[in-house]
C-alpha cells in the first residue's frame, strides 16, 4: 500500500483527462494521472490486425471480465453487453475511435428554448427531460478553436465570422477561423455520396477528423491505410491525446502517471470534501493519492459507478447525488442503415478512414422544419462502411445480405467475393432525447474482475418521439442510395432496443443543483473540488454528431476555469 | 457422436496423421487446386503452425468434434471451383487454436453445442451431422439460425449457429498467423488487400479494383 500527495489527481486519462493534465500542469500545478490500462506507444500498433483489434476488442474494455450490463426495462435481469467501445488504455478511446471531431451547432446548446420558439412546447415529449445546457456558443466556440488547433483536426470550414464558405458545412455555427488542416483524399464512396446528395439539393461535405491530412506538429499526415477505427494508428497520424497532449504533460515535469491501476473509490472527509482517490495496484494492492482537487475523466460508466460507489453516511446515495440525478438521463446514438453495391464499378471503402466519411448535415439537429412531423431533433447522415472498420471480418459481422439471402452459403459467399469491394453504407447516426427512467445503476447480480459491481443500463430506444424520428431517415437514406446509381439498394433491419454508439448523460450538467449533477465546468454541485467531465456531463445528445470534440472543448473550458479561477479561489465557480 | 459415419472417421485419421490436410467429408474439393496462389503471394515466413501441420485437429477439439465442425463450416462458407471455402483455408484449424486459446472459454460452449447437434441430426435425419446430405445440412443450419432445432438447452440453437458461424468467418478472413485464411484466400475471395502501409490519390480515386500486389499480412 502507498500513499502519494499531489495537488489534482485525474482519474482515467482520455479525450479529456489527458487534456486536463496537460493544461493544468502548464499552469503549475501538480498532476497525477491514474489509468486502468497501460500506456502504449505506436509502435505498439504495427500490426493491423483485424481480428485482434476489431473483433477481439484489444484496446476495448474486455466484456466478460469489465462487464457492463444492460435490461430494456426495470423488469428484465440484466445481462452483460456484448461490446462496448470505450478505451482501456492512455489516451482512452482516442487510441482506437474513427477520430470524427465534430462540433455542435450553435443552437444544440439550447435544444428546449429553441424546440418551444419553433413548435411549441407540446412538441417536447413529456416524458422528456430535454433542458439547455448552461454553456452557449460564444462560450465555448473558442475552447472548439483551441481544441482543433492544439490537437490537430482536418476539415472543410463552412462558415467563418458568419461568412459561408462553399463545400463546408453551411449549418455549422459561426467559427472564429477555419480549421488548421485541409480535409483528407476524398475516395469513391465520397464521391458517389456527394454526386447523389448534391443532385437531391443537399449540402454534402468532408466529415472533420482528428487525422492529419498534412505534417502537423512534428507528426506525419495520414496514409488513407484505412486502419482507423478500433485500431490505433502506427503512424502517429490521428490525433490521439496520447500523442499530442500526454507527452505536453510529460514536459512540465509536474505530470505523472499511474498505469494499470483502478480507482475504487473517491475518499471524502467529514465535511464532505473530496480528500483523494483510493485505487488497486496491479498487483492487487490497495493505495491513495490525496489531493486537493480531485477530477473524473473516465467514461460514463465509471464516472456514474464511481461517484455511488463512494457514498458515505454524509453521501448516501452517492457523492454529488443530492439531485437525485446521479446515473439518469442515459442517452445513445440510434442507428439507420442503407446498403448500396454496384456491379460495373468498385468502391474500396476500405481505403483511406473506414467509417462516415462524407456526410450531410440537413436532417440532423433543428436544421429542418418539423413542423407536421411527430418528432423533433435529427440525425448526421454519412456514406460509410458497414461496421466500425472495413475489413471482411467487419463485414461478415455488420453487412445484413440483401433481402432473401442467408449470411451463409454459397449465394452469400457469392455476394461478399462480388461485393466486398463494391458496397457502401449510408448511415444516420440519431440522435436520443433524455429521459430520466433510463439510467445507470450498479448491478445487484454482476461483478467484475476487481469485485466491483458492474455497471448497469436500464434503456430501450424505442419511445415514439425516437421511433417516429429512426423511420423518417430510413426513407431519406433509402432516397440517397437510390439517387447513387447502384445497382442494389437495400435496407438493415433497425436494431432491437440496446444502447448503439456514443454513450452520454449520468452525470448532466445544468444551471442549477435541483436539475443536473455538475455546473458547466464539470464541478459537482456538492463538493466543489470534486469535477466530472466527460459525456457523462452532457444533458442532451446535442445532436447526431460524434461527441468526442465537443468534450474535449468542454476539458479546455474546464481546465481554463479551474487553472484561472478555481485554484485561485477554492470553492464554488458558480 | 457414435453414429458418425467410420469412414469419415477412418480417412480424417489418416489424413491428419499424414500432415497432408483435412478430407473429413469427401473428396478434395477442387477449388483448392484452383485457388491462385502465385509464388510472389506467399508470406515471407511461414505462420506458426503449432499442431497438425494444417491437418486442423490436434489443439482442441477430439476427431469426432472435428469432423462435425469442419463440416459446418465447409455450408457456412462453401468452396467451389475458383473460390475457396472453409475446408480450402484452414477454419477448423483457426477454429481449434482459437478453443484451445483466446476462446478456451468456449470449449464447453462447443463441446455441448455439438452433443445438441449430433442428437438433434440423428432424430431427424438418422445420422451425424458430417453424414447428411448438403441439402439436409443446409436444412439444418437454418433450423438451428431460426432457433427451430429442438431439444437444444445450452447453448441454444441460435447462439450456437452464430458463434460457429461467426468463427468461420474469422477463419476464412484473419490473418493467416491464426491458422486459417490460407495463403490470403479469404483476402482474395473478396478483394481485400490486407494491411496496406497507405493508398495514394490514384488508389483512391479509380474505380476499378486495387490489385497491386503484394497483399500485407503481419508477417509480410
Amino acid at each position: 500500500m502507498t500513499t502519494r500527495k499531489t495537488d489534482i489527481v485525474i482519474v482515467g486519462v482520455g479525450a479529456a483527462g489527458a487534456i486536463l493534465a496537460a493544461e493544468l500542469a502548464k499552469a503549475g500545478a501538480n498532476v497525477i494521472g491514474i489509468e486502468r490500462g497501460p500506456r502504449l506507444t505506436n509502435e505498439d500498433f504495427a500490426g493491423r490486425d483485424e481480428l485482434r483489434y476489431f473483433e477481439r476488442l484489444d484496446l476495448r474494455p474486455d466484456p466478460i471480465t469489465q462487464p457492463i450490463t444492460w435490461r430494456p426495462n426495470d423488469k428484465a435481469r440484466a445481462v452483460p453487453m456484448k461490446q462496448v467501445d470505450y478505451g482501456n488504455q492512455a489516451g482512452g478511446g482516442t487510441v482506437h475511435y474513427g477520430a470524427l471531431s465534430w462540433r455542435m451547432h450553435e443552437t444544440d446548446f439550447k435544444p428546449r428554448s429553441t424546440t418551444i420558439a419553433r413548435y411549441g412546447e407540446k412538441a417536447i415529449p413529456e416524458d422528456s427531460a430535454l433542458i439547455d445546457w448552461p454553456v452557449d456558443w460564444a462560450e465555448i466556440e473558442p475552447f472548439y478553436d483551441q481544441a482543433e488547433y492544439d490537437l490537430g483536426i482536418s476539415g472543410q470550414a463552412g462558415n467563418v465570422k458568419g461568412q459561408k464558405l462553399a463545400g463546408g458545412n453551411p449549418f455549422e455555427g459561426s467559427r472564429s477561423r477555419k480549421y488548421p488542416l485541409p480535409p483528407l483524399q476524398k475516395g469513391q464512396a465520397d464521391e458517389l455520396f456527394e454526386t447523389a446528395a448534391q443532385k437531391l439539393g443537399y449540402h454534402p461535405f468532408p466529415s472533420p477528423r482528428a487525422i492529419l491530412s498534412h505534417d502537423y506538429k512534428g507528426r506525419i499526415a495520414c496514409s488513407n491505410c484505412g486502419f482507423c477505427q478500433a485500431f490505433g494508428c502506427p503512424f502517429g497520424s490521428k490525433s490521439s491525446t496520447l500523442v499530442n497532449k500526454l507527452p505536453e504533460a510529460d514536459a512540465t515535469g509536474r505530470f505523472s502517471l499511474i498505469t494499470n491501476a483502478m480507482v475504487y473509490r473517491v475518499d471524502t472527509d467529514n465535511s464532505g470534501k473530496a480528500t483523494g482517490v483510493s485505487y488497486y495496484g496491479p498487483d492487487g494492492s490497495e493505495n491513495t493519492i490525496e489531493a486537493d482537487v480531485v477530477i473524473l475523466t473516465t467514461y460514463i460508466y465509471d464516472n456514474v459507478r464511481l461517484l455511488m460507489l463512494s457514498k458515505t453516511e454524509r453521501h448516501p446515495d452517492g457523492l454529488a447525488n443530492s439531485s437525485g440525478l446521479l446515473g439518469r438521463g442515459y442517452m445513445a446514438h440510434i442507428g439507420a442503415r442503407t446498403f448500396v453495391a454496384y456491379d460495373k464499378r468498385y468502391v474500396n471503402v476500405f481505403m483511406g478512414p473506414s467509417n462516415q466519411k462524407h456526410s450531410l448535415d440537413d436532417f440532423n439537429a433543428d436544421n429542418f422544419d418539423h413542423s407536421g412531423l411527430d418528432f423533433i431533433r435529427g440525425a448526421q447522415i454519412s456514406v460509410s462502411c458497414a461496421a466500425l472498420d472495413a475489413g471482411p471480418i467487419g463485414a461478415t459481422q455488420a453487412i445484413t445480405p440483401p433481402p432473401g439471402m442467408h449470411n451463409w452459403g454459397a449465394a452469400y459467399r457469392d455476394f461478399l467475393s462480388q461485393y466486398f469491394a463494391r458496397y457502401a453504407a449510408v448511415i444516420a447516426q440519431t440522435e436520443n432525447l433524455p429521459y430520466l427512467d433510463q439510467r445507470i445503476d450498479l448491478d445487484p447480480n454482476v461483478k467484475d474482475k476487481y469485485g466491483l459491481p458492474a455497471p448497469r443500463v436500464t434503456y430501450d430506444w424505442r419511445r415514439p418521439n425516437e421511433i417516429a424520428r429512426i423511420h423518417f431517415m430510413q426513407k431519406k437514406l433509402q432516397e440517397i442510395g437510390a439517387a447513387m446509381g447502384a445497382d442494389k439498394v437495400w435496407e438493415s433491419p433497425l436494431g432491437q432496443g440496446s444502447p448503439g454508439g456514443h454513450h452520454q448523460g449520468g452525470t448532466r450538467m445544468g444551471s442549477n443543483p435541483k436539475d443536473s449533477v455538475v455546473n458547466k465546468y464539470g464541478q459537482t454541485w456538492d463538493i466543489p473540488n470534486l469535477f466530472v467531465i466527460g459525456s457523462s456531463t452532457f444533458p442532451s445528445m446535442g445532436s447526431g454528431f460524434n461527441p468526442t470534440l465537443t468534450i474535449q472543448a468542454l476539458a479546455y473550458l474546464s481546465a481554463d476555469a479551474i487553472a484561472n479561477k478555481y485554484l485561485k479561489n477554492p470553492g464554488r465557480l458558480i | 457422436m457414435g453414429n458418425t459415419l467410420d469412414k469419415h472417421r477412418r480417412a480424417f485419421l489418416i489424413q491428419t496423421a499424414a500432415g497432408v490436410g483435412a478430407v473429413a467429408a469427401g473428396a478434395v474439393p477442387e477449388a483448392q487446386a484452383q485457388t491462385p496462389q502465385p509464388a510472389s503471394m506467399a508470406p515471407a515466413s511461414a505462420p506458426v503452425q503449432p499442431v497438425g501441420k494444417g491437418a486442423g485437429v490436434g489443439a482442441f477439439l477430439n476427431i469426432d468434434n472435428a469432423i462435425a465442425v469442419e463440416a459446418m463450416a465447409e455450408r457456412i462458407m462453401p468452396g467451389a471451383a475458383g473460390k475457396p471455402g472453409a475446408r480450402d483455408l484452414g477454419v477448423l484449424n483457426y477454429i481449434d487454436l482459437a478453443l484451445a486459446g483466446p476462446y478456451a472459454r468456449l470449449q464447453e460452449f462447443y463441446r455441448l453445442g455439438l452433443a445438441q447437434l449430433d442428437a438433434y441430426c440423428n432424430s431427424e435425419f438418422k445420422g451425424g451431422f458430417a453424414d447428411l446430405t448438403a441439402e439436409e445440412q443446409d436444412k439444418v443450419l437454418l433450423a438451428l439460425q431460426q432457433g427451430k432445432a429442438s431439444g437444444f438447452e445450452w447453448p441454444t440453437a441460435k447462439d450456437f449457429f452464430e458463434t460457429v458461424r461467426t468463427h468461420t468467418m474469422e477463419g476464412m478472413f484473419a490473418d493467416p498467423i491464426y491458422g486459417g485464411n490460407k495463403n490470403y484466400g479469404g483476402w482474395r475471395l473478396v478483394g481485400f488487400p490486407g494491411a496496406q502501409a497507405m493508398f495514394n490519390k490514384d488508389d483512391m480515386e479509380t474505380n476499378g479494383p486495387f490489385v497491386r500486389e503484394p497483399i500485407v499480412g503481419l508477417q509480410s
